[in-house]
């Protein structure tokens, strides 16, 4: 272990953990909305890499111009869902029947799947998967900056979206007070279709970037839900900024272990810190504002 | 009153009791034994979980310290692949107890979705340690003795002695249900702040109810490792397990004695006959997914409520016998 | 009252309709007496991960069976019966591997068994059929605690996975000291797989005075293989050993060195690359160059029964002999160690043919000859290496064998 290798392994956990933290935002945005925990993220993320995929392999589309058609469509697939299964939710038990309700329909999804296009492992391709650039002495792959980059652009277009404009308004209205949202005359259903739609079509691009960077089939979409759910709790439920910052801290501290002491240990070692965090701020680390109290 | 009101329970116990000594084929004693496993968890889950409305979602690991209690003990203590495996499954469930009550210590200081999160956690801890560690055989798992018998009745020793653990489960949960405790625990669910207001010490409670709730999960474990005879550290500390149990206590209906049981019972044995039946692609998948949704829509309090309010709409349009409801049937769920 | 007992009874209604759905098939009793009527056809069965974590394997071999199964009908079946087979998907968890193959014996009557994917699911599976007498054999449960865990019935017809490194290391230490690497990184899963494969290449390595410069063990679950390929880049060995389980972890790796600019002279992972074309399809066809895999068996294998399988195969399947997965060729084999037990007790009984496999035999298959040790242990076959060069796959150890091609030492820059 040296000083390079530190910050080596800090400057992949940063580049990666972004990426884990744009998908945890989609997550974290439907949960501060809709008060509904969307355990089907992990696999609309690789619903978005099999896209790109499909697109790619088959019609030789490059993985970033795909994007102009995945996102959009898996945002039509997050209003279907939305429409179709969660409006129904009704009641007290909203966050218990949406894991129910969304984990229905993630098995849906990976049967379906898993037939389309097997178990077999898949990986995406690009020059730009491949190669890389000398930065500081170090090696930089490309896809882990344009993935960086593509996240902080995501992100950063989601922030102008909920605090310049109209409707970004009324879904923070919507995140702080559904009730006193609905009197002032915002159509708080319109606003949560909406946001679903959302969150889940910012698994776009991070289901293309994960694809690039792991081989995966179907059933790796339960490791990333774990690890997604992890995230948001620890970045405090419902606030966007926590995702973002618990994703990368997540990564880091993970790839940082790994190098410091063991890759054996570095799960082990994250997994006592969340703990610990936890006991001491229950709401996560930036959770004070946008957890509901009810 | 209260013979009638409970009498139908024993028309069901005989067809548990009846099933294997009609039942033949050992595919379907098999399900049986598991099914039985998951509604005893289920129902040791719910005691705590479903009354307090702490969601523990790291109730793996007290399965996997039964598990591993039984798989060393038995290999430390050298006793042979008999019936006399079978009395250590209480101290599988006992050990399961002594392992709750650090885990409770420190995530029960925690309310809502943080405790559910703390409990996955501190799941994967102890998961990732069976793993690391020597004296659990890391990765390669634990091997128990061979059980030399044949198939011939085989399973009938597991299933009633599943059957017991669920009987004990479920007369657990009633006692506790019908107890000052139980209500304490219900009064912590409606109002925690209100409840330690009115004096309810609550965290030694809760901690009693989650340590109780062990016990069962322990001893399920521990008969599910001699029923196997190989444990590895990625099944017995299962984070699937941890969603099975809640979702079939959810799916049954949180917090009632019965919906535990039929979640699991349902559940457990319709994905493992879909999983037989249409396994020659991932169609099973789909069609378990498509029904639980279903279902879940249809009946969104949990399957035995909704059969409930059936009959109290019902009841109440045909006469007007509107008694108020059995308690170990109310209180629904609320969190 | 009377409504409450009313709902009561509903629910005991459901409760028995429920329990007796499985009351259907209510029949029992294992025709283990060995014989099948005359014009019936011989029903094997076996339990494959078709989803779920290892369904990768499964699927390759479930192709494995059924082309086995049809060769030897097309011969006429075994003892005149034509060879149904009937395989039922555990979804890669214990739980239904073991009412699966109960099923498969008690509802469905099979006559014999083959084993599941993965020592994970061999274990629990063989000591379930055990009960009924029936032979396991299987070619994807080669951890060594399925040995130590007194199995008579458990014959495994791939290779011992201990034992898979040492063509490579013996090779290594071979090398003229001019060619010999100075420096090695082991870097290893923990796996019961891949873990006892390490120490046993590491010291012959060692003896002959390579330096190891890493030595780590990853955790199998790791989200992000960066960090420790980097690490392994840094450490800047001449040869790097990976033990693998799958194709994404050495994939993963690959792809890390690449963009650390880092190339070993060797690059050797024990299992992904022997996937074939699913190997290359996810690390891109032009990046295999030079990567070995141990192992027993290869599409391009100069056995004869190995190279009228592949035929088949590609007839079937389509593709290249280098595209072949070596899954396909373990379940292949033990179809063919079956084939070999039924012709020989002349009959289907699974007593003679446990009682036959233990006896010492030697059995030709697609992965050369099989013979099994006490406990079940093929100990004949021979490791080989076998190393991507350009799009084919080609055995290049040991190199005394007839059929090795020189190997590509120092390996090619990635995408050479």
């Amino acid at each position: 272990m040296n000083g390079t290798a530190v910050l080596h392994s800090i400057i992949d956990g940063v580049l990666t953990g972004s990426v884990y933290a744009l998908m945890a935002t989609g997550l974290t945005l439907i949960f501060g909305v809709m008060n509904i925990i969307n355990v089907a993220q992990g696999i609309f993320v690789i619903l978005g890499a099999y896209l790109s995929y499909a697109l790619s392999v088959h019609l030789g589309i490059d993985l970033f111009a795909g994007l102009a058609i995945t996102i959009p469509t898996l945002f039509v697939v997050g209003i279907v869902v939305e429409r179709a299964f969660l409006s129904r939710i009704k009641g007290p038990e909203r966050v218990v029947m949406s894991i129910l309700v969304t984990y229905a329909v993630a098995l849906v999804i990976e049967g379906v799947l898993d037939m389309v296009f097997t178990a077999n492992y898949v990986e995406l391709h690009a020059w730009y998967v491949d190669q890389s650039v000398r930065v500081l002495g170090i090696w930089l792959p490309y896809i882990y900056l344009l993935g960086f980059a593509l996240a902080l652009v995501l992100l950063g277009a989601l922030y102008v979206m909920l605090y310049r404009t109209r409707f970004g308004a009324s879904v923070r209205a919507s995140l702080a007070n559904q009730t006193a949202a609905a009197l002032v005359g915002i159509n708080v259903r319109r606003v949560s279709t909406i946001c679903f739609g959302l969150g889940v079509a910012v698994t776009a691009a991070g289901g293309m970037i994960y694809g690039a960077t792991n081989a995966f089939n179907a059933n790796s979409s339960y490791d990333l839900i774990s690890r997604l759910l992890v995230i948001i709790v620890l970045g405090g439920m419902g606030s966007l900024g926590g995702a973002l910052v618990a994703g990368i801290m997540m990564i880091t501290i993970e790839d940082l272990v790994s190098v410091v002491w063991g890759s054996t240990w570095s799960n082990l070692s994250f997994f006592v810190i969340l703990v610990i965090v936890l006991s001491l701020r229950p709401q996560g680390l930036f959770g004070q504002r946008s957890v509901r109290v009810a | 009153m209260s013979r009638l009101k409970y009498g139908w329970w024993l028309p069901v116990l005989a067809v548990f009791v009846v099933f294997p000594l009609v039942e033949k084929n050992p595919t379907y004693t098999t399900i049986g034994v598991f099914a039985l496993i998951f509604m005893g968890c289920a129902t040791s889950w719910n005691m705590f979980s479903g009354y307090s409305g702490y969601i523990n979602l790291g109730a793996a690991v007290f399965y996997g310290t039964g598990a591993y209690t039984m798989a060393l003990l038995s290999n430390h203590l050298h006793v042979p692949g008999s019936g006399d495996q079978f009395w250590l499954v209480p101290v599988g469930g006992l050990v399961a107890m002594i392992v709750a009550v650090p885990f409770g210590l420190i995530a029960l200081r925690v309310r809502r979705h943080t405790f559910v999160v703390i409990t996955i956690a501190i799941f994967f801890v102890v998961q990732l340690s069976a793993i690391n560690f020597s004296f659990t055989g890391g990765t390669s798992g634990l091997s128990l003795p061979l059980i030399p018998w044949l198939e011939t009745n085989f399973n009938t020793p597991f299933y009633y002695i599943a059957l017991g653990i669920v009987i004990f489960a479920t007369l657990l949960s009633f006692a506790v249900r019908r107890s000052r405790f139980g209500l304490q625990l219900l009064a912590i669910r409606d109002d925690e702040d209100r409840a330690s207001g009115l004096g309810v010490k609550v965290f030694a409670v809760k901690l009693t109810g989650f340590t109780l709730s062990a016990f069962a999960i322990g001893m399920c474990g521990a008969l599910y490792a001699v029923f196997i005879g190989q444990i590895y550290p990625q099944f017995v500390f299962d984070p699937l397990f941890d969603i099975s149990i809640a979702l079939m206590a959810i799916f049954g209906g949180l917090g009632t004695l019965v919906g535990p049981l039929l979640g699991a019972l349902v559940l457990e044995s319709m994905q493992q006959y879909l999983t037989l039946q249409f396994s020659s692609s991932s169609l099973y998948l789909v069609i378990f997914g498509a029904l639980f949704l279903v279902i879940v829509l249809f009946m969104p309090q949990g399957v035995v409520v909704y059969v409930r309010d059936l009959w109290t709409r019902h009841s109440l349009a045909s006469d007007d016998d509107s008694t108020p409801m059995d308690p170990a049937l109310s209180g629904s769920t609320s969190a | 009252m009377r409504g409450k007992r009313k709902l009561f009874r509903a629910l005991s209604v459901t409760s028995v309709l429920v329990a007796s759905l499985f009351t259907v098939a209510t029949s029992s009793g294992a025709s283990s007496s060995g014989s099948i009527a005359k014009g019936q056809p011989v029903l094997i069965g076996a339990s494959l991960s078709l989803t779920g974590e290892f369904s990768a394997d499964g699927t390759a071999f479930q192709a494995g069976y059924n082309l086995w199964a049809a060769d030897q009908n097309a011969k006429g079946g075994l003892l005149g019966h034509q060879i149904k087979l009937k395989i039922i998907s555990d979804a890669s968890s214990p739980t239904q591997v073991i009412t699966n193959y109960q099923s498969l014996i008690s509802t469905d009557h099979v006559n014999l068994t083959f084993g599941p994917f993965s020592s994970l699911l061999t274990l629990p599976a063989a000591k379930a059929v055990n009960r009924y007498g029936y032979a396991m054999v299987e070619g994807a449960g080669g951890a060594p605690s399925i040995f130590q865990s007194g199995l008579k019935n458990v014959f495994d017809a791939a290779l011992p996975v201990a034992d898979g490194l040492v063509p490579f290391a013996k090779w290594i230490a071979s090398l003229p000291a001019s060619q010999r690497p100075k420096t090695i990184a082991y870097v290893t899963s923990n796996d019961p797989f891949t873990e006892p494969q390490i120490p046993v290449a590491a010291k012959i390595i060692k003896a002959a005075g390579v330096k190891t410069v890493y030595n780590k063990v990853f955790a199998a679950e790791v989200t992000d293989y960066t960090p420790i390929a980097d690490e392994v880049a840094a450490a800047n060995a001449q040869v790097v050993v990976l033990g693998s389980v799958d194709v994404p972890t050495v994939s993963s790796f690959m792809q890390a060195f690449e963009q650390a600019h880092y190339n070993p002279k060797a690059f050797i992972a024990t299992a992904g690359p022997d996937q074939g074309t699913t190997f290359l399809k996810a690390v891109g066809s032009t990046y295999a160059n030079g990567v070995m895999v141990p192992n027993a068996w290869f599409g391009g294998s100069k056995n004869a029964e190995s190279v009228k399988m592949v035929s088949e195969y590609i007839k079937k399947y389509g593709g290249t002999a280098s595209g072949v997965n070596a899954d396909v060729a373990e379940a292949y084999a033990v179809g063919q160690v079956i084939t070999a037990a039924v012709k020989a007790t002349g009959g289907f009984s699974n007593a003679k043919i446990i009682t036959y496999l233990h006896s010492g035999v030697t059995i030709q298959s697609v992965l050369g000859a099989v013979k099994f040790n006490s406990l079940g242990e093929n100990n004949q076959p021979t490791a080989f290496t076998f190393q991507w060069q350009g799009t084919k796959f080609v055995e290049v150890n040991p190199t005394t064998d007839p059929g090795a091609t020189k190997i590509l030492y120092p390996k090619p820059a990635w995408k050479a």
